[in-house]
């Protein structure tokens, strides 16, 4: 489980949706981006300002010419809108980004602490 | 074709050039501006032409990048990089479009997109220049983001978020972490309860104004609570109520 190694990043990640995308890794994915084109790939990395790493990929732009792109780097800010695969849970895959966050920074320190709270409130 | 209006002279970039790639053509929307080297650096994309003159580009106008080698779009592998702003272009009547690239559509004004290639004359060099970008570009975030929420100093304890009941995360200090959020007035007045706490516990084996050895050896011990009558049936009819 990939977790950002800036505590400022996992912060952020933690307290935003960008949680849910950073599940998707792996995940063959469709973004669309905010001058309209859309871009199909599989997403390797997607950080806490929401910039989408994907490889493999099927580019459609605005005037709808498709090509292939070994490789793609989308800027946060010009992403519209990522669809989630229907293949994902996405409560659990939240829950399980949460976990991998908090294992990175409880490492050896508080896990005393969470062991005494119920694992998991609703199974 | 001559020079464009926007390419100028200036030295290569000499700090955090994360790749440089020599021997790359530069296409702006079809047209080729020469070759030169790539500088990818933390603070711009550079581009220079051999002759010294060039451009810069800023991440945060950097829209995307991407590596192409699907020789159908475009003849040869290439980085691609779409720049949000607009770049002055040489008038000539006979510019060549090349396939699927065009000009600015005039109901653009919202969106100005420029399409630059970087052709590398090294294709095996085109992993290198796309992550060395992917990481310049990171280190650019969004200033005009509205989501002012990211707006995170230190402190990764979030103590809204556990408010909020996130998760499994305890809602409560452990012991080490507690300490270190106390204020001066805080640690005081922990000091004050512990002190109140450890005095309770000695005021049981007070209740009947004994106070036995055993009594004030456990008293000693501070945070360790054990209760048991020290004096048998003594607190038998004693309620122990916590």
């Amino acid at each position: 489980m990939e977790v950002s190694h800036s505590v400022k990043e996992r912060t952020i990640a933690e307290n935003s949706l960008v949680i849910l995308l950073q599940g998707l890794h792996g995940h063959i994915t469709t973004v669309d981006l905010r001058d309209e084109s859309t871009a199909t790939g599989r997403v390797t990395n997607v950080d806490a300002f929401m910039n989408v790493r994907l490889v493999e990929v099927t580019f459609t732009d605005r005037q709808g010419t498709v090509s292939r792109l070994d490789e793609l780097f989308v800027t946060g800010r010009n992403v519209r809108y990522v669809h989630i695969p229907d293949e994902v849970d996405i409560r659990a895959t939240i829950e399980r980004q949460l976990q991998a966050i908090h294992r990175v920074r409880y490492f050896g320190g508080r896990d005393k602490g969470r062991k005494e709270f119920p694992r998991a409130k609703h199974k | 074709g001559g020079a464009m209006s926007f390419l100028k002279r200036f030295p290569p970039p000499a700090e955090g050039v994360r790749h440089q790639q020599p021997d790359t053509e530069a296409v702006l929307a079809g047209r080729t501006l020469g070759a030169g080297t790539l500088y990818i650096a933390e603070s711009r994309l550079s581009w220079l032409e051999n002759s010294g003159v060039g451009f810069s580009l800023d991440y945060p106008t950097i829209s995307l990048h991407a590596v192409s080698r699907d020789l159908n779009a475009y003849p040869w592998e290439h980085l691609y990089v779409m720049v949000n702003a607009k770049f002055e272009e040489e008038e000539s009547k006979e510019a060549p479009m090349a396939e699927g690239e065009e000009e600015e559509d005039s109901d653009d004004d919202v969106e100005p997109i420029a399409e630059f290639r970087f052709v590398p004359s090294d294709k095996s060099a085109l992993e290198a220049m796309f992550s060395a970008m992917c990481e310049c570009q990171a280190l650019h975030p969004d200033p005009d983001d509205e989501d002012s929420d990211n707006d995170y100093e230190g402190e990764e304890y979030d103590v809204e978020a556990h408010e909020l009941e996130q998760g499994d995360i305890p809602t409560f200090y452990t012991y080490e972490e507690g300490l270190s959020h106390l204020t001066a007035e805080g640690q005081a007045t922990l000091e004050r309860l512990e002190g109140m706490l450890a005095q309770s516990v000695s005021s049981q084996y007070n209740m009947a104004g004994v106070r036995t050895e055993d009594s004030i050896r456990e008293f000693e011990d501070g945070m360790e609570v054990d209760i048991a009558p020290v004096v048998a049936g003594q607190f038998e009819d004693a309620e122990v109520d916590h």
